[in-house]
């Protein structure tokens, strides 16, 4: 009996200790109408940083923010998770791609209706096609960022290779290949330094769309005609997003997916598994990363000389814009306050703030011109690769499943697997649920 | 009994009970009921409220996915790899510690550590050790001169290495429980034949394993039902790849309902699975009990 | 000289056992105390240095402690396993009392339609059970990590077997002294089980303390997490998972049962004979 009776004692404090917080508070002398808690989830070290929620939070006394962080790989999945429960947060920071999936789904409130006037205007062309869904707009996009290719310059100095800073020089990919085979060293299964260094996103395993799409989408060609395989392999999917087959696995994508599988199994130039810290433990001459990488290198210098050249290309050079952003979910009970606390810190001195301490490329055209740093090698790299040739994600409402299903192929081709064989499968995989609602 | 003594009666049934069967009634069957439901469904989880009926078309839908015909398959050779793996080794471990050997106990504890450690970092342990280029197993593989091994990224590799890592982590509890049957045999049975001039390998097949016969069923049985619900390694350490070699049941059904937001089709592939489950269990455990009553 | 050959034998297959048992286990906790250069450093080729650190630091610990809230974490896990052991243990022990001392209509199928949920595996339940604990109110709720395996037919199973060798004697004179249902399970039925129930206990506190998949599904904040969710999440989009920081997280999780095991080991070894014997 004593046990019981302390059980359900324990059960009823943690239940009290781990309710939901995100209401009004009683009325203050400051606040009459209560001081209002809005809710946010975001991912681990990412935007909005607590200088910035401090910084709102001064010039905003009546509200407050409860912040819950999740590591990044979880986000989706919490983010599916918590739009299924009866009360979700308030605010989320996602990312840009699922912005079409959400808006499907109902679950994300539209933000133009609460726009200033000239904010539509003055974000970036990649950023805005990214974030909007069927005419409305669903967040103003927080950064920007692409990937590019760095270098260990001490590495290749003495091979007397020198990589192109501008993209008009930019090397292709048969030159990079060239330049990686070279400055490998070791042979077979005593590789002390890779050509490039494995893939660091998401486990370290090969196929990550962001990095490993290009690859395929590299191979095609937006300007030609609209039903051919060129056409159909720079866009990876349909432009309305409910079609694969014959997009991603159009002849050209296959061959795209062919270059793909021989940088490691014939060329042999980058490991199957990853490394961490592959580049700055000089273990790999060369790494794709994104802008970031810029401020990692300078902050944490890793005792080389170190440089930035634009992202290689086959047919036609294309990089992936997309990054975190900032939405209000539709369930919210306080959506004028959550929208204003969006773009609040999608804009202005916080957006301002932002860039300045991360180097993050800025959405706002207004802010890009005021800016030198993006104006200057090595940022001007990632900012004209976005303005010429920028895309996001091949978009759709159900983005995330294709985004799942192709990772899957392209790793299995990194692994070996035939690349028709896979791409058919994975086309066939994606059909169905795109055609979904 | 009259009917103050009945009201009684069950109010006890009831007290004792019902606690029980109402916790195993709301957190069990009722999922299952709503499990069965939802097969009949196509949805997302995104938006609960949009649902849509469809009968029997997600059942339709296994039947003709190749990829879900290949989850069940893998699955199934898993389980069998396992087992036949496992009772051998184990006996074989088991037998050992029932000798006069020195350091028993610690061999005992040993092989029984990773039974207490959870799937998941045993999954996070193999994840390192089985990395082509930094895992301890190809360094030992290269250092005594053996060629390394791809492990997970190699579809021919990738299953049998998740059945070592199984079978590495299950023995011990199959040593223990053999163990504790070969400790139940009578000393003068043993004592018996070896009078009589058996080898130990006859004494083996003769009079231990026949009489060891109820406790295999168990393991067996057991096994096999841990082995067909096995997941953690697909979703820390392959993926499910590559080409879905390693693309378990469970597995399949937490990609389906999570990731590809179909979670009608993984409630319909639930249902298949719980079926295959108990058909296994059943028939296992009618075949290895006719054959333990024959020994 | 039979003899000699014989221990020579036993002796390579007891390091053989040893190696492939133990190696895994001295390699990730002895890499957990080097920084992550020295890990790579030591594998090629294998050598003492591979178990051993050379120049052992605690940093990687430090890190999981300060910066991901092992802590808070190892302090969840504690919170919702003895939770579970108390649940399980009390619900199952009366019900166990309640199908062999109350003689009633049905027992046996009752006893049938529980055991068959033991074949259920958890994956498939997953999204509807995520859907109703939701429906509860207890999503990202310690409470709802472990309030749907209370009701654990395993629990059941046992103790139904040990309550069934308790002779029916002891019953029969405690009512006759007048002893009631509640008297003769508190004061009879239970002292006589204790070791059962050291077993039980230990064997949920085990399950309980490493489940993963069903506290990732139900559990959100990181403030909530049980150290299973902790350690498998040392991944941001910035970096490749620190294989000494993973190491001492698999190390931190893996530590408090290994102690409880060391101790307690007779009674989870018997309890798992029992079951196993008994079939």
């Amino acid at each position: 009996m004593i046990l019981r009776l302390s059980a359900l004692a324990l059960m009823g404090t943690l239940l009290a200790s781990t309710a939901f917080a995100g209401e009004r508070g009683p009325p203050t002398a400051e606040c009459p109408q209560g001081v209002l808690t809005l809710s946010l989830l975001k991912p681990l070290n990412n935007p909005p940083q607590p200088y910035t929620v401090k910084m709102w939070e001064e010039r905003n006394k009546c509200m407050k923010l409860d912040i819950s962080e999740v590591p990044f790989a979880q986000l989706a999945d919490k983010i599916a998770v918590l739009a299924a429960s009866g009360s979700p947060p308030d605010l989320v920071q996602y990312d840009g791609p699922y912005t079409q999936s959400y808006a499907a789904a109902g679950i994300l409130l539209p933000l133009d209706q609460y726009f200033p006037p000239g904010l539509k205007e003055d974000i970036t062309r990649p950023t805005l096609e990214e974030h909007s869904f069927e005419g409305k707009i669903y967040s103003p996009g927080t950064q920007q960022t692409s990937l590019a290719l760095f270098y260990n310059a001490d590495m290749l100095a003495p091979l007397g290779i020198n990589p192109p800073h501008e993209l008009d020089k930019v090397w292709t990919w048969a030159q990079a290949i060239d330049a990686m085979k070279k400055c490998q060293k070791g042979e077979g299964d005593n590789v002390s330094v890779w050509g490039l260094a494995p893939s660091r996103f998401g486990a370290g395993t090969p196929g990550f769309v962001y990095r490993d799409l290009l690859f395929v989408r590299s191979h095609g060609d937006p300007k030609a005609p609209e039903d051919s395989g060129l056409y159909k392999a720079y866009w990876g999917l349909s432009r309305d997003g409910r079609t694969a087959t014959g997009w991603i696995n159009s002849p050209e994508s296959i061959e795209g997916a062919q270059f793909f599988s021989s940088m490691f199994n014939v060329h042999k130039i980058t490991p199957k598994a990853g490394i961490p810290n592959a580049f700055q433990d000089r273990k790999a001459c060369f790494t794709i990363d994104v802008s970031y990488f810029v401020s990692g290198l300078t902050n944490n210098n890793p005792g080389f000389k170190w440089g930035v050249t634009p992202l290689p290309y086959v047919r036609s050079p294309v990089v992936h814009t997309g990054s975190l952003t900032i939405g209000v979910f539709a369930k919210s009970k306080h959506p004028a306050e959550a929208a204003k606390f969006a773009i609040d810190v999608s804009t202005g001195e916080y957006a301002e703030e932002y860039i300045r301490r991360s180097r993050g490329i800025p959405v706002l055209k207004s802010l890009a011109a005021k800016l030198d740093e993006f104006k200057q090698y090595p940022l001007n790299i990632f900012v004209e690769q976005i303005d010429r040739y920028g895309h996001p994600r091949p978009p759709s409402p159900n983005f995330a499943q294709y985004d799942k299903i192709v990772t899957d192929a392209l790793r299995d081709i990194a692994y070996g697997s035939d690349p028709k064989t896979r791409l058919d499968q994975a086309a066939r995989q994606a059909q169905p649920i795109l055609r979904r609602n | 009994m009259n009917t103050i003594e009945k009201i009684w009666h069950w109010a006890a049934v009831g007290c004792f009970v019902g606690p029980f069967l109402i916790m195993l009634a709301l957190f069990q069957y009722f999922p299952v009921y709503e499990m069965l439901r939802d097969s009949l469904y196509d949805f997302s989880l995104l938006n609960l409220a949009k649902r849509q009926f469809v009968g029997l078309e997600n059942y339709r839908a296994i039947i003709d996915d190749p990829d879900r015909i290949q989850a069940f398959y893998v699955t199934f050779m898993f389980a069998v790899g396992v087992v036949v793996t496992v009772i051998p080794v184990s006996f074989s471990i088991a037998l050992y510690l029932n000798g006069r050997l020195p350091m028993r106990a610690i061999v005992r504890t040993v092989v029984f550590l990773p039974v207490v450690t959870s799937v998941v970092v045993i999954a996070t342990m193999f994840t390192f050790l089985y990395d082509p280029n930094n895992g301890l197993v190809n360094s030992a593989l290269g250092t005594i001169g053996l060629t390394r091994l791809q492990f997970h990224t190699n579809k021919h590799q990738a299953l049998p290495a998740v059945i070592a890592m199984m079978v590495w982590q299950q023995t011990g509890f199959a040593t223990v429980l053999f163990l504790s049957g070969l400790q139940g045999i009578p000393k003068d049975l043993e004592d018996a034949a070896r009078v009589d001039g058996c080898s130990p390998l006859q004494r083996i097949r003769f009079i231990v394993i026949p009489l060891l016969m109820r406790t295999t069923v168990f393991v067996v049985v057991i096994m096999t039902v841990f082995s067909l619900q096995v997941f953690a390694p697909a979703l820390v350490l392959t993926g499910g790849g590559p080409e879905g070699t390693t693309n378990f049941v469970a597995y399949d059904i937490y990609q389906l309902a999570f990731y590809l937001q179909m979670p009608g089709l993984a409630s319909a592939v639930s249902v298949v699975f719980m079926a295959v489950v108990l058909a296994i269990s059943l028939i296992q455990m009618r075949v290895l009990r006719v054959k333990e009553t024959q020994a | 000289m039979k003899r000699a050959l014989q221990i020579v034998a036993g002796i390579a297959v007891l390091l053989v056992i040893l190696a492939i048992f133990f190696a895994p286990y001295a390699w990730v906790v002895a890499s957990s105390f080097k920084p992550q250069f020295a890990i790579f450093r030591d594998l090629k080729p294998i050598s003492v240095a591979t178990f051993f650190p050379n120049e052992p630091t605690i940093a990687n610990f430090v890190h999981l402690f300060e910066n991901r809230g092992i802590g808070r974490a190892l302090v969840n896990s504690a919170i919702v396993s003895s939770c579970q052991v108390i649940g399980t243990l009390a619900l199952c022990s009366m019900a166990a009392y309640g199908l062999t001392r109350i003689q009633f209509k049905g027992s046996n199928v009752v006893f049938v339609l529980v055991l068959m949920t033991f074949l259920l595996p958890i994956e498939s339940l997953m999204v509807p059970l995520y859907i109703h604990v939701t429906g509860l109110g207890l999503a990202d709720t310690l409470v709802g990590v472990f309030i749907p395996w209370i009701a654990s037919p395993f629990g059941l199973f046992m103790l139904r077997q040990a309550f069934e060798e308790i002779p029916r004697e002891l019953d029969e004179a405690a009512r006759i002294d007048g002893a009631g249902h509640y008297r003769i399970f508190w004061s009879i039925i239970l002292p006589n089980v204790k070791t059962p129930l050291a077993t039980l206990a230990l064997v949920t506190f085990l399950f309980s303390w490493n489940a993963f998949l069903w506290p990732l599904v139900i559990l959100h904040s990181p403030r909530n997490h049980v150290v299973q969710l902790a350690i498998a999440q040392s991944v941001s989009i910035a970096q490749l998972p620190n294989w000494g920081e993973t190491f001492a997280g698999a190390t931190i999780a893996t530590v408090p049962l290994i102690i409880l095991f060391l101790f307690l080991q007779r009674y989870f070894v018997r309890g798992i004979a029992l079951t196993g014997v008994k079939g």
